[in-house]
This record gives C-alpha cells, sequence and structure tokens, in this order.
C-alpha cells in the first residue's frame, strides 16, 4: 500500500467518524430509500398472488364432468385426473352427486357432497346451524325451509329408488340450512356416502368442482393435460369466475406497480437531494484539498468511496427494516407471511449504493468546478 | 431587522433551500396521491369487481319452489310473473345510483328443428326513461363481462336476430347470419343468427332474444320470470348480518343506520318494498366475496399510504437537519453578534416553514396529477380530488418540518460561537 492510498483510506475513515451528526443523517436517507425500495418490490411481487389467494373466494374455477355422454364418472378416474393437477395450489376437490327423491309426496333434488370440501371450494355459502357429521344427517337449502316451515334440529322423511330399483325410506334429520341465493336453495344436501348407500352404487361423481390457484392460462393448461391423460373426464373452464378474476386482478396489480413506481422515484430523489445537502456543505474541504494539490480525480475517488459505504450500510440497514415492513404489511391484510424474492436482496443493496454515489458525485462536480480561491473565500 | 435577513436568507440561499423545498413538495406530492388514490380505492374496485355480474336476483314470491316442487308445465299460468312495467322501479329505490345495471329474463322452451330448445327473452342494452325523469342504458351485455361474443353487437329493437350459445351453434351447425326457425307451442318464426357466444356455463345451449321476441313465443306480453341487478354495495358487518336475518329485531337507530347505509341486504329490502310480490335474493357468491376482496385491498391500500407517509415525512425532516446543521457558521455568527437561542430558533424556523409551505403547495398539484394518472391508466376514471385531503397534508407539513428541525435546533442551541466561527 503507497503512502497516497493510506492517505485516501485515512481522510475516508476520518470523515467518516468526525463527522457523526452528518453520517447519521446520510445513512438514515438511505436506509430510508432501500426499506422503501425493498419493502415495495417485494410486496407488488408478492400480493398479485396474495390477491389471488383471495379471490378463491368466489369458488371453484374448474369443473370435471363425465366424458362421452356418460352421466357419471368414477371416482378412481377423477382422482387420477386431480393428481394431475399441482397439489400445492389445490384448495379443494369437491364431489357432487344429484338424484330426485320425495318428501311427503314433493319431489325434491337431493345432493350428494363431501361437506368438508365443499367449506374450501364454496367459502361463501351461508350456512346455519352445523353441517351434517353423522350418517342420517342432512343440510337443506333456505328455500326449502321456508316452504315446508322445517328448522334445525326438525326431521324430513325422504323416499326414493336405488339404481338397483330398490325403494328406500329414510327419517333424515335436519343439522343445518344453507343460503347462496341461487339453486342450491332449492336442495337437500347429504354426505355422497350416504347418498350412495342410498342408491347402492359405489364412487361414483356427477360433476367435481376444483378450486386451484392459478391464472386462466394456468388453468387452459391443466386442461389441455387433463384432456390428454384421461378419456373419461372432461375439464371444463369455469369462465365467470376465471375471466372476471384475470380482470379485477390485472387491474389491482397495475395499481400496485404504479404506486410502487411513483413511491420508489420520490423516494430515490428524496434520498438523492439528501446526500447532495451533506456533500455541498464541504464546498470549502474541496477547495482546500485542491489548493493544497489534490487532482479532481482523487477527491472524485474519495467521494465515491464514501458513497460507496454509505450506500451499502444503509442499504443493509434499509434491507433488514424493508424486509420487516413487507411482513407487517402481509401479516396485517392477508394474515400470511410474505414470499421473499432472495435475488432482491443484493439488487438493493446495489441501487442504494449507485444512487448515493450519483447523488454524491453531482454536487463534488460542481465544487471541482470551481477556483478553490472561491471556495475558500466562502463565495 | 427580522424580516430583512428572512427576505436575504430566501434571496441568497436559492439553491440550498430549492433543495428543501424539492424534497417537501415529492413528500408531499407522494402524500396527496397516496391519500386521493386511498380514499377512492373502494369505490373504483367496486366498481372493477362488477365483472362479476348481477350480486342480486329477483323472483316472484313463491315462484322460487312452486315451478319446481310441481313440475308444471309451461301451459298453465299458476307460475307467477314479475311484471315488466315494475321493472323501472328498480332505479326508484333510495340507493337507485348504486344501481350499476338489471336485466329481466323470459324463459321458454321452442323447438328447432324438432329438438327442444331454451330460448330466453332479455335486454341486451335498452334505453329507460325513469318516472324520476332519469335516463339510463341498462341490459345483459353490461353484465357478462365474461362471455365472448363473436358477431356485431345485438341490440335491443334487433327482433329478427338471435344470439347463439356456442354449444348449440355447434349442435344445429349454425353460423353467423344463417336463419334458424323456432316453434313455439303457438308460434313460429324466423330468426337470423347475429351472434355466437361462448359463455363457459350453461348459456352455452341458449339462444338469447330481445325481450318482445320471447314474450310473443311464450304468450306473455309484458311478464317477465326473473331480474339480475348488479349493485354497488358496502361490505356486509354485524348490522347487516343481524338485519339479513331479521330487519324487524333492529332498535330504531340501527334500522335507519342500515337503511340508509349500501348493504345488499338494505338494497334487497328496499327492492322488496317498492316492487309488489317479489322476493330478492343475494347472490352470496358475488355479494359475499366482493366485500371480503374489497376490505383487503383498502386495508393493503391504507397501511401502504401510512407508511409512505412515514418515509416521506423522515426524509424531509432527515433534509430539514441536515440543512440546519450545514448552517452552523451563520448561526455561530449570528450569536457572537449578540441574537438570542429564541430569536435565532423563530428566523430558521420561519425560514424553513415558509420554504416547506411553498413546496407542499407545488407537491399537492403535483400530487393530484399522480393521482390522476394512477387513476385514469389503472381504472381508466377521474380520482376525484378529495378536499379533506388539504389540511390533512397542510398539518403534515407543517408538524413534519417542525418536529425535523427540532434536532437542528437542540444542536444549534450548544453551538459555541468561538468554535463554529474558528471552524472546528
Amino acid at each position: 500500500m503507497n503512502k497516497n492510498q493510506r492517505f485516501i483510506l485515512k481522510t475516508l475513515f476520518s470523515s467518516l467518524i468526525r463527522r457523526r451528526s452528518r453520517i447519521a443523517i446520510a445513512l438514515l436517507g438511505v436506509a430510508i430509500g432501500a426499506t422503501v425500495l425493498l419493502g415495495m418490490v417485494t410486496l407488488c411481487y408478492d400480493i398479485p398472488r396474495q390477491m389471488g389467494q383471495e379471490f378463491r373466494s368466489y369458488g371453484a374455477n374448474l369443473l370435471l364432468m363425465p366424458a362421452n355422454n356418460q352421466s357419471t364418472m368414477p371416482m378412481t378416474e377423477v382422482k387420477k385426473a386431480v393428481d394431475l393437477l399441482p397439489s400445492d395450489k389445490v384448495l379443494g376437490v369437491t364431489p357432487f352427486r344429484y338424484d330426485s327423491i320425495r318428501s311427503n309426496q314433493q319431489p325434491y333434488t337431493i345432493v350428494g357432497t363431501q361437506f368438508d370440501q365443499v367449506s374450501k371450494t364454496s367459502p361463501y355459502w351461508k350456512i346455519e346451524g352445523e353441517l351434517p357429521k353423522n350418517p342420517n344427517e342432512i343440510m337443506i337449502g333456505t328455500d326449502i325451509a321456508q316452504f315446508a316451515k322445517l328448522s334445525i334440529g326438525s326431521t324430513m322423511p325422504i323416499s326414493g329408488k336405488s339404481k338397483e330399483n330398490s325403494r328406500f325410506d329414510e327419517e333424515l334429520t335436519i343439522t343445518g340450512i344453507v343460503k347462496t341465493g341461487r339453486a342450491e336453495d332449492n336442495f337437500i344436501f347429504i354426505d355422497l356416502n350416504d347418498l350412495e348407500t342410498l342408491l347402492e352404487e359405489r364412487n361414483q361423481a356427477e360433476v367435481v368442482e376444483i378450486s386451484i390457484m392459478a391464472t386462466q392460462d394456468e388453468l387452459q393448461r391443466y386442461i389441455q393435460t387433463i384432456k390428454e391423460h384421461s378419456n373419461t373426464v372432461e375439464p371444463h373452464l369455469i369462465k365467470w369466475v376465471t375471466q372476471s378474476e384475470a380482470s379485477v386482478l390485472g387491474k389491482l396489480s397495475s395499481l400496485l406497480y404504479l404506486v410502487t413506481l411513483v413511491v420508489l422515484i420520490l423516494t430515490m430523489i428524496c434520498v438523492a437531494t439528501t446526500m447532495m445537502t451533506v456533500v455541498m456543505e464541504r464546498r470549502k474541504e474541496i477547495g482546500l484539498k485542491k489548493a493544497i494539490g489534490a487532482t479532481n480525480k482523487s477527491i472524485a475517488k474519495e467521494f465515491l468511496a464514501e458513497g460507496l459505504i454509505l450506500g451499502i450500510i444503509g442499504g443493509v440497514i434499509g434491507v433488514i427494516c424493508g424486509l420487516i415492513f413487507a411482513q407487517v404489511i402481509s401479516a396485517n391484510v392477508f394474515g400470511r407471511s410474505i414470499v421473499v424474492e432472495f435475488y432482491l436482496i443484493p439488487t438493493t443493496i446495489v441501487i442504494s449504493a449507485v444512487v448515493t454515489i450519483i447523488a454524491c458525485l453531482i454536487p463534488v462536480k460542481r465544487a471541482l468546478e470551481v477556483e478553490p480561491a472561491l471556495v475558500l473565500r466562502g463565495e | 431587522m427580522f424580516r430583512r435577513m428572512l427576505l436575504s436568507v430566501l434571496v441568497r440561499q436559492k439553491k440550498k433551500l430549492f433543495l428543501i423545498a424539492l424534497t417537501v413538495a415529492l413528500g408531499v406530492s407522494l402524500a396527496t396521491a397516496m391519500l386521493n388514490v386511498m380514499f377512492d380505492v373502494g369505490d373504483k374496485v367496486n366498481q372493477e369487481l362488477k365483472a362479476y355480474g348481477a350480486n342480486l336476483n329477483i323472483v316472484p314470491k313463491g315462484a322460487a319452489l312452486v315451478n319446481e316442487l310441481y313440475q308444471l308445465d309451461d301451459k298453465q299460468d299458476a307460475i307467477q310473473y314479475i311484471k315488466q312495467d315494475d321493472l323501472v322501479k328498480i332505479k326508484m329505490i333510495f340507493w337507485a345510483y348504486n344501481i350499476v345495471d338489471f336485466a329481466p329474463y323470459l324463459t321458454t322452451q321452442v323447438m328447432v328443428n324438432g329438438k327442444p330448445v331454451t330460448l330466453v327473452g332479455t335486454w341486451f342494452n335498452k334505453h329507460l326513461t325513469i318516472p324520476t325523469g332519469d335516463e339510463v342504458d341498462t341490459g345483459m351485455l353490461a353484465m357478462k363481462s365474461w362471455w365472448s361474443i363473436e358477431g356485431n353487437t345485438m341490440k335491443d329493437d334487433n327482433l329478427q336476430g338471435v344470439m347463439v350459445g356456442e354449444a348449440i351453434a355447434k349442435q344445429l351447425n349454425l353460423k353467423l347470419g344463417d336463419s334458424i326457425e323456432l316453434t313455439s307451442s303457438t308460434q313460429k318464426i324466423t330468426l337470423t343468427v347475429n351472434n355466437i357466444f361462448h359463455s363457459g356455463g350453461v348459456e352455452d345451449n341458449e339462444l338469447y332474444v330481445s325481450l318482445p321476441v320471447a314474450q310473443n313465443l311464450a304468450n306473455k306480453v309484458g311478464l317477465v320470470e326473473r331480474v339480475e341487478v348488479s349493485a354497488l354495495t358496502t361490505p356486509e358487518n354485524d348490522l347487516a348480518r343481524k338485519a339479513a336475518q331479521d330487519p324487524n329485531s333492529l332498535s330504531r337507530t340501527e334500522w335507519d343506520t342500515w337503511y340508509c347505509t349500501a348493504y345488499i341486504s338494505s338494497i334487497a329490502y328496499q327492492l322488496e318494498e317498492l316492487m309488489p310480490d317479489v322476493r330478492v335474493k343475494a347472490i352470496m357468491q358475488v355479494a359475499e366475496s366482493e366485500g371480503s376482496i374489497l376490505q383487503k385491498t383498502q386495508l393493503l391500500m391504507l397501511l401502504l399510504t401510512i407508511l409512505s407517509l412515514i418515509c416521506s415525512a423522515l426524509a424531509i425532516s432527515n433534509l430539514v437537519t441536515a440543512n440546519v446543521i450545514e448552517r452552523s457558521t451563520e448561526i455561530g455568527l449570528l450569536k457572537a453578534l449578540g441574537a438570542t437561542n429564541t430569536s435565532v430558533a423563530m428566523l430558521i424556523l420561519t425560514e424553513i416553514l415558509i420554504i416547506a409551505l411553498l413546496g407542499g403547495i407545488v407537491g399537492y398539484f403535483i400530487g393530484l396529477g399522480f393521482a390522476q394518472i394512477i387513476g385514469q391508466t389503472v381504472f381508466g376514471s377521474f380520482v376525484e380530488p378529495k378536499m379533506i385531503i388539504v389540511p390533512l397534508v397542510l398539518i403534515m407539513v407543517s408538524l413534519i418540518t417542525l418536529l425535523g428541525s427540532m434536532p437542528a435546533l437542540r444542536i444549534m442551541m450548544f453551538l459555541r460561537p468561538t468554535d463554529v466561527l474558528h471552524g472546528r
């Protein structure tokens, strides 16, 4: 290490140590910039996905139906098709089975399903009382409840014909009343296994609703894969849900991108102005250095090094704060922790270093253009 | 003296003060933009969520079950209908302006080439004059944004045209412009295929025609079967849930609050009040999800706004501190000349407040501009500037600059004139 380098290091070091309050201000500025940068970009990256999960409250977006004009499909085939989907993205798979029965001589539609899955694929169902848990328990639609004057706890006799053509008569207990505003209001819901026991048939489904976290394009791909691998099951896109989701989610993400962009530009300028003020103050110092023979290049180098150190330290502080910032927002809004893209961390540090260096060099360059004598005289 | 010094500082130190003004302007514009967008985002997203279509279903009282339970055939008149003349009342309720769109439907069975097909009559984009003097355009097309439709837009006065579902078009081998012969129990008419549409639902197996055509075929002139309504609503809360079970269980004040808030249940209630013999059912799938998404978005924007306000506050106060520290020589000189701490503090504060306010005014307008850019690019509509933001921003700027000067002023108090002038 030659003398010159040692001198630069020494001036650098003492400039950082001696001017503590100024350095604290500069560091704070850079750290704020880096916090906003990392926090906002992380959110921007993750929120469309988080929101996508919220949109699943609209219910199923994929439907499986029996192919080749069959009325039912075996559940084993359904399972094979579902296995083709990425299991971490599937929120729920609900099979449905419809049949007509009579109760007190009036015809009703009875629907067999799996109740634990219904609450996942159709979270919007308004259920009074409880979901049926035991055999011989049912849930009825609100229109039936009103029409037949039935309430929770009362029993309902049903009779029908099984697929083997034998008759069945059962007395079922109502545990819940469901309200959706659609056709479900006129249905009787029973556990799929119980219905199949009555129908004397095993593991068949008429319709299977799937709620899966995916964009419309991904769904189209899944549909293609299922079509290629299965000839008993036909997948359908529920366009009503997917198309609207795509359009609303698109709007929300672009809102977030724009907000992020505006916030980033503004904070970066703020960081730059702070740095400029801190450096501008040192015109005299620059003048003095020039007067005792420092070249423009060596002064620029020194400020560059200072900016780099400030940028990196500020960047690291900002990264930590930014991660907390993103976590707090995500935990408050969605109640889930955020997924951090790790390459963003070094990127943030590099960007904050670059912004700091640029902000340092602008006033330095202007100070260098001035005659040392003028600066020292205080003009 | 005070005024002269103030003026000369403002004039001489233009460059440094300009940086403060710039930072304040940027901070304020950020705050203004975020606050404006935040206050408006609920309405805007609500409007976007209308892409999911209707959230209310109006059916005749009793019809919900009668049809299914007794399996009446269509010839009998026992099934109830809604009078077409009653439909304008939808736009006359207390929350009329929250009704975005509505469309009536009348379903009937017709035979095409000897096969039974479901035919639905509706309004596509009907121009209505409401007795209150308002004029509205409403209909199905606006509510079914997810349909992909081939061919020219269907008009309500197009009594010869028909929109054909994709599945049925394939089955009957129909193309745009083809003729199609429909036979009902009483009549026979020929229509031209105006559109072929894909909906992804049961509608793909149906034919859609203008309402009068279906009414003629079904022999139900002036009647409709059900109405879909798309309304802007406030997310449900406990009060709304209580009311949804039984509006009569509410206390007087609760009832007033409920009635005068655009909950889906109160809109449904008002529609039932005004239209005789109907039941209004909230479509839970749309209503419930809408509320949760709306709340999430608003909360997200609120948190982002608060955080960006904190950030801009920190940035501004940081810069003010830097500026005051930088002027220690000047302050030392003033003190050496006999100025008291109070008078120096007054001078600096006034100066910075003036600059901050100037910057704040500029920043407010820049912020309005940003809010408009966001509104236009994202939602394609105007973000209404809210007056409440002006005092909010004003207080924010004054507080931040005052607080930001605090550490600097404290440093100044302990400044020894000789030290500073000596250059230490």
